[in-house]
């Protein structure tokens, strides 16, 4: 590790920033239940951010997702079907009654990539993620998700909420509530969009849903920064430290008014919260700091592809923000915001090569590069990587288009470090890579198994909401205990 | 154990008895009732009791009642488990899912599992039991009165006034405070009280000058007439409906992946409004909401689709199977939570776990709300309108007679064309002829493969194309989509929805073949005929006839028709060619005259939308097994929730009877929710935390009352007077409780530190809305302007996906109230979105109230604050002249008070540190002006 004191340290920091107040007040006002069950976070108006204890240990205190937007095919990274290759071109078998978002189907194909063992393991990987196949003796995948819906914005919603309704609390949101954050200097929970835009389902990917807003994702990025963080312009540094103190002056002379109000007290230590992020976040997003070495292992300086060069340095971003404590980093890989189907997302309808041959190197050698950095910095014995997606393709490509369409029946993703078995595989779709088959896993068990690794209970862990006790898991789930070490 | 498993042993025998008796005289026809002389002899306890416990109570008992479902009494099987099932039908052996489990052939099905199934004399005393209905009324008031004991089903009783105090509300918070060894604290002072006042009611500040003659005015009415002064005013209306519209899920765009404009859905929102502001009795509020389209309340049925709605509608027929029953289940539990404090919404999949609501009840309630749809929906034609458009008809009508011979086709009939084709319909007049088949041929469109919506053939008055009447299509290939089928072409439906598309840009050809032959005399053709689509429309065609099939008649061609022209409608062509000068003139005259006539009429004509949903009468509605469309169970007729009322309706009724007859029962002076949630609600309003502080949530899961008298007696005054909400209002303003001063004191804070006694009242953070207003009106720019459609907080990506991003600019239009801010949903304001403004994707009875340092770093440093605070500093600037003068004015207009000498001394320190737009942003970010005193 680098700077195996900073998190500690902060925390110390943060700590003594703060003096504890009567808080019980603000507890029956924001809502949060302290007494109805033991296992929901008792949260400390004053330090709504503060580290809280999971429900077990853990076996992981941070969280870095990487969510690739579009559905990225599990046939032409991870799931790896002899048999598909074989029958290349021919009809699949029952294709007649396949469900599609897009219509008829064609026939089945085989991955223009080709597949090759890698690592130690020999897992076999495509070629269009040779960076990432690389580290196969890292990851656990699990080749048997299966999800509820075939479009987009609710596939999003699904992966990462829970629900495919708007609305509900991302996963961030409910690990940082739950958690709180180990900085209370950078938000708790940061969401980093892709240089190209936001995804489909954009801020519901990293909403508050109905927990308290503070729990929300804040998103910038190497390229955005946080919004309205910066001093403004206009106003020199001197200036605005003489506004901000005496802001602070005015608010001491009215809380005299209210001696021991610990609302006006959270506020007044809001701004200097506020004015410590000021720092922070532009310290931790200053990756001029980071040597050549690095930034050429990520690729943040690949002159010739300046769109992964600019991905590049949103995983070097994340694993800055991970080592400096915050809790949940979301990386997201692709977007809508800026062209549609396929064009910078994983969408591949109809020309699946020529627009994967464009997002495999974006996404291979940064992420890739990201999972090295954190290994080496022993981040990853206490950091859970996620790699995910909303949904796979189907085996077949579409009729009259070189693509796949989407589907929900069986798809890939991987988790990498702490509290997950690696190198290992679990479960398996059909022989086409079509359906899941073996060890069937659903989006709500991949959940629980999150928030198990994190110490959480996904059942216990609940927000009451409109006459129902919500959780992430609504009311399904299981942890998968045969990936965990 | 083992002396009740002997004892249940020996029941069993007595059981078995009465039974086998039984099936002799049946003698295999299983139908038991035939036997009531031997069925009278199974008992409960004595026959049943001891079967159930030997294979059922370990799973099914007291103790582990598995999916709730407990057998252990006549009662408890009665009311069945949570999945919806019906354990019990009494009277009804073979539709009681008890049976159908235990009988089940599937061993993995069948109870008890894991074990031996039932014998069949045991299987033989659960028929008798079940089908013996004698016992089951009992069963049946049992269960009702179990179901009715929470507080809050209980018929509401006005209660008595505790004590002497002067005020009621007093009284009863003083009672409890009194348990609590507490007292009210003193009255706040008169400013503070003007500025609570004015910030609950208006949302507003009050200005300087109100401020000073409040506090200057010591007669005794003073404080009456500015209770009377804030409910007069246009702004209450506003400030209430804030609440609402969070209550209600109301926002602008339609959520969901694409999330687009609903360009008029603010109608409803000023329909709030304007209800408010004229104290409109809540019960008729109600009732406009549910079903307002019945007398003429339009714009109110806008509650029923203010949620969200998926413009993408899945291929699959289980997806949008599931979208559907996901609308249905947003009005459903929009109306349960709003009106009714019912979480009806959890009844959808299985019965409720808490509250006496069946997943019976909510099929129910939805084949109350299936004929919902969510879509814009024309208002009526006021009458004054109609009359008009009546009297510019007449004129019209006469003006083109007199225009008659100046057409340019009827001046010279060698360039007479017919109009050139139209994307909504086109006449063919035929000279009767004899045919069997007719066929449209295009050559060209104007855009893409040709679609035509209907194809109409007409003999003698009738449509002889119809496939209804025997006559059948085939065409030269077809373009395969859900929307756009050849069967679409002849089956009497109009528009794109219901349209054929040929599979050939070039071209094609659709061909209509009668039963029989027909002397037809009209074709009418259209691309769509509800005018919303004008590409795909053949410009160039020819229709032909043939008797055979084999020799074919030219009809009707484009040929003589106007050429075809994008921009421009094809209107009737005047020639006053070659006529006098004065012929001319006069000609030219009516003409003018004409279109000027059309334009007026054009505009009047122009139907008047709101986002208020469109209704048809609904298919029958079952009840779905777990909530999944795939599962459908017996058929469900509309009716309320059974426990709390007796409201059935007919199977067949029309949908807005049912909607009708659903908001008289709850808009009723005796439903025991209406009135306590609405009541609560205000009272939510006034301390920010209801008497029930879950408020959306009267069940048995939500929180009792802290005050369930006080509660009672505001609900009672609520209906005794009218259903008036002003009236509550005026009732809690006039207390002591509400004008108590909001410091805290040590006793109040150690006993009771979340103020729910109400020793203070309790100060609070304004509200995302409240701030921004306030910064707007101490700034001077505050456009005070009531109703209408809102303004943007972002700048709109058009894409087919939108995509909104923040304004850093902002004009004089983006200084109106935050109401009006257009509700986009899932994206908040870039600044006030942080203070818990939520975006109603779902419903909000009560917000969160949160203290981040990104609201901090977004009040200092957004663009909208700086922005702001200049127009401040101007403001100061121009109304008063010396520093130590502005500074006064700042802390009148920002805290509703004078500043005392230290504070202009160290404010003057400070500007003379920065400048008058640094003390005017530290001012804008006060803890004082942001939190409620």
């Amino acid at each position: 590790m680098q700077n195996p004191v900073t998190r500690r340290q902060l925390m110390i920091d943060s700590a003594q920033g703060l003096g504890g107040m009567a808080l019980a007040s603000l507890l029956y006002q924001q809502g949060w239940s302290a007494t109805k069950s033991p296992m929901r976070p008792v949260i400390d108006p004053d330090e709504p951010f503060a580290s809280r204890q999971s429900h077990f240990p853990a076996k992981a205190q941070w969280v870095l997702m990487i969510f690739c937007s579009g559905a990225c095919s599990q046939l032409d990274t991870f799931d790896y079907k002899p048999e598909l290759i074989k029958r290349h071109g021919q009809p699949m078998p029952g294709a007649e009654k396949l469900v599609t978002f897009q219509g008829g189907q064609g026939n089945l194909t085989k991955s223009p990539w080709e597949f090759r063992p890698r690592g130690e393991c020999g897992k076999m990987i495509s070629d269009l993620v040779p960076h990432l196949g690389e580290l196969a003796d890292d990851l656990c995948f699990i080749h048997s998700l299966t999800g509820k819906t075939n479009t987009h914005g609710p596939g999003e919603n699904f992966m990462s909420t829970g629900f495919t309704l708007d609305g509900f609390p991302s996963m961030g949101t409910w690990i940082t509530w739950a958690l709180g954050t180990e900085n209370e200097n950078l938000p708790a929970y940061v969401a980093i969009p892709d240089p190209r835009g936001t995804p489909q389902s954009s801020v519901n990917n990293w909403g508050p849903g109905f927990l308290p807003a503070a729990f929300q994702g804040t998103d910038f990025n190497a390229t955005k920064p946080l919004r309205n963080l910066a001093r403004p312009n206009s106003i020199d540094p001197q200036t605005d430290a003489k506004t901000r103190s005496f802001l602070q002056a005015l608010n001491q002379t009215h809380l005299e008014q209210y001696p021991g109000d610990s609302e006006l007290a959270a506020r007044i230590s809001s701004y200097e919260l506020a004015a410590r992020m000021q720092l922070s976040v532009p310290e931790v997003s200053d990756l001029s700091k980071e040597s050549a070495t690095t930034v050429a292992m990520y690729g943040a300086d690949d002159a010739e592809n300046p769109l992964k060069a600019a991905y590049a340095r949103n995983c070097l971003l994340a694993r800055r923000l991970l080592e400096q404590g915050v809790r949940f980093v979301q990386v997201f890989n692709g977007a809508y915001q800026t062209g549609g189907e396929g064009v910078s997302n994983w969408d591949g309808h109809k020309h699946l090569h020529e627009q994967y041959s464009k997002h495999g190197p974006v996404l291979d050698q940064p992420t890739a590069a990201l999972l090295r950095d954190l290994k080496q910095r022993g981040l990853l014995e206490d950091t859970l990587v996620v790699w995910c997606t909303e949904f796979g393709r189907m085996p077949t490509f579409q009729a009259g288009a070189s693509g796949r369409d989407h589907n929900p029946k069986g798809f890939t993703a991987w988790l990498a470090g702490a509290g997950v078995k690696a190198p290992f595989t679990y479960g398996g779709t059909d022989e086409f890579g079509y359906q899941a088959v073996e060890n069937v896993a659903t989006v709500y068990d991949f959940h629980a198994t999150i928030l198990h690794i994190l110490g959480l209970d996904h059942e216990r862990l609940t927000f009451y909401h409109n006459g129902i006790d919500r959780r992430l898991t609504d009311v399904h789930g299981h942890v998968i205990h045969d990936i965990l070490t | 154990m083992a002396s009740s498993t002997a004892h249940a042993d020996d029941a069993i025998q007595l059981g078995r008895r009465a039974v086998i008796a039984c099936l002799i005289i049946a003698t295999g026809v299983m139908v038991f009732s035939a036997c009531p002389v031997i069925a009278d002899e199974v008992e409960f306890s004595r026959d049943v009791l001891p079967l159930l416990q030997k294979h059922c109570l370990d799973c099914h008992g007291p103790d582990t009642a598995e999916s709730h479902l407990r057998l252990d009494s006549p009662v408890a099987a009665l009311r069945g488990g949570d999945s919806g099932e019906q354990a019990i039908v009494p009277g009804k052996s073979d539709q009681s899912y008890l049976l159908t489990r235990v009988l089940h052939a599937d061993a993995k099905q069948r109870m008890p599992p894991d074990a031996e199934p039932l014998s069949r004399e045991e299987i033989a005393i659960l028929k008798v039991w079940i089908d013996q209905t004698s016992h089951w009324e009992t069963a049946k008031q049992e269960l009702k009165d179990r179901r009715l004991d929470h507080w809050s089903f209980q018929p509401l009783l006005r209660p008595a006034v505790p004590g002497t105090a002067t005020h009621p509300i007093d009284a009863f918070i003083e009672q409890r405070l009194a348990q609590n060894q507490l007292t009210l604290s003193p009255s706040a002072s008169r400013s503070t009280l003007i500025r609570r006042l004015s910030l609950v009611m208006l949302g507003l500040p009050p200005s300087p000058d109100r401020v000073a003659e409040f506090v200057a005015d010591d007669s005794p009415q003073a404080w009456d007439r500015l209770v009377e002064e804030m409910l007069a005013s246009p702004h209450y209306g506003e400030r209430m409906a804030t609440p609402w519209l969070d209550l209600v899920r109301f926002g602008e765009t339609h959520g969901f992946e694409t999330n687009r404009e609903r360009p008029h859905a603010w109608r409803y929102r000023d329909w709030v409004v304007q209800a408010f502001n004229a104290d409109q009795p809540y019960d008729q509020f109600v009732r406009d909401q549910i079903a307002g389209d019945a007398w003429g309340a339009d714009a109110a049925t806008g509650f029923l689709v203010a949620g969200s709605y998926d413009l993408v509608k899945g291929q699959d027929e289980l997806l949008r199977l599931t979208q559907r029953q996901d609308e249905l289940a947003d009005i459903i539990n929009a109306t349960g939570t709003a009106f009714l404090g019912l979480t009806l919404g959890c009844a959808r999949c299985h019965n409720h776990k808490f509250d006496p609501v069946t997943q019976t009840d909510y099929y129910a309630l939805q084949a109350v709300f299936a004929g919902v749809n969510h879509a814009d929906r024309a208002l009526p034609m006021p009458a004054e309108t109609q009359q008009q458009l009546e009297r510019l008809d007449e004129q019209l009508a006469q003006l083109r007679q007199q225009l008659m011979p100046y057409l340019a086709e009827n001046r010279d009939p060698a360039t007479r064309k017919r109009p050139a084709v139209q994307a909504k319909e086109n006449i063919e007049r035929i000279t009767p002829t004899e045919t069997r088949i007719v066929r449209i041929t295009i050559q060209k469109t104007n855009q893409s493969q040709p679609c035509i919506d209907e194809f109409q053939i007409f003999a003698a008055g009738k449509n002889v194309a119809l496939a209804s009447a025997g006559a059948k299509a085939t065409s030269s290939g077809d373009f395969v989509h859900p929307l756009h089928k050849l069967e679409h072409i002849n089956d009497g439906r109009f528009g794109n929805a219901r349209s054929w598309i040929a599979n050939d840009v070039t071209g094609g050809w659709v061909q209509i073949e009668f039963a029989q032959p027909e002397t037809i005399d009209l074709i009418l053709w259209g691309r769509d005929r509800e005018g919303r689509y004008a590409d795909r429309l053949a410009i160039d065609y020819r229709i032909e006839c043939s008797p055979d099939g084999q020799t074919w008649e030219l009809l009707a061609t484009s040929a003589d028709r106007e050429p075809f022209a994008t921009d421009q409608p094809s209107t009737p062509k005047y020639d006053f060619a070659g006529l006098s000068q004065q012929e001319q003139q006069r000609g030219q005259q009516w003409l003018e005259r004409l279109e000027q006539l059309t334009a007026t009429r054009d505009q009047l004509a122009q139907p008047i939308l709101v986002y208020a949903g469109t209704f048809s009468q609904p298919d029958p509605i079952h009840r779905l097994y777990r909530g999944e469309p795939t599962a459908p169970r017996e058929v469900v007729t509309p009716a309320g929730i059974a426990a709390l009322t007796s409201l059935t309706m007919p199977a067949d009724l029309p949908e807005r009877e049912r909607r009708v007859a659903l908001a008289d029962w709850i808009a009723n002076k005796k439903n025991p929710l209406t009135a306590r949630v609405m009541a609560n609600r205000i009272w939510q309003f006034h301390f920010g935390t209801g008497l029930v502080d879950t408020p959306s949530d009267f069940g048995a899961n939500g929180t009792r009352p802290s005050h369930p008298e006080l509660l009672d007696w505001l609900a009672s005054e609520l209906i005794d007077s009218g259903w008036s909400l002003k009236h509550l209002h005026r009732l809690i303003l006039s207390s002591q409780t509400w004008q108590q001063a909001s410091h805290p004191r040590p006793d109040g804070v150690k006993i009771d530190a979340g103020t729910r006694l109400l020793w203070r009242f309790p100060p609070r953070r304004l509200e995302a809305e409240a701030i921004r207003d306030s910064q707007l009106a101490i700034s001077g720019v505050l456009d005070l302007s009531v109703g209408g459609p809102g303004f943007s907080a972002f700048e709109v990506e058009a894409e087919n996906v939108r995509h909104y991003h923040p304004k850093t600019h902002f004009e004089s239009t983006d200084f109106r109230r935050m109401l009006y801010m257009t509700k986009v949903r899932q994206e908040r304001d870039a600044v006030f979105g942080l203070f818990d403004c939520p975006d109603n994707t779902q419903v909000v009875p009560k917000r969160s109230r949160s203290t981040t340092p990104l609201q901090a770093l977004n009040l200092l440093n957004s663009p909208f604050t700086l922005q702001v605070a200049d127009l401040f500093a101007q403001r100061l600037q121009r109304e008063a002249n010396t520093q130590p003068e502005q500074i006064q004015w700042a802390y009148e207009l920002c805290f509703g008070r004078s500043a005392s000498a230290d504070e202009v001394a160290q404010a003057t320190d400070f500007i003379t540190a920065t400048d008058l737009q640094q003390f005017a942003r530290a001012m804008l970010n006060a803890n004082e002006l942001v939190f409620l005193p």
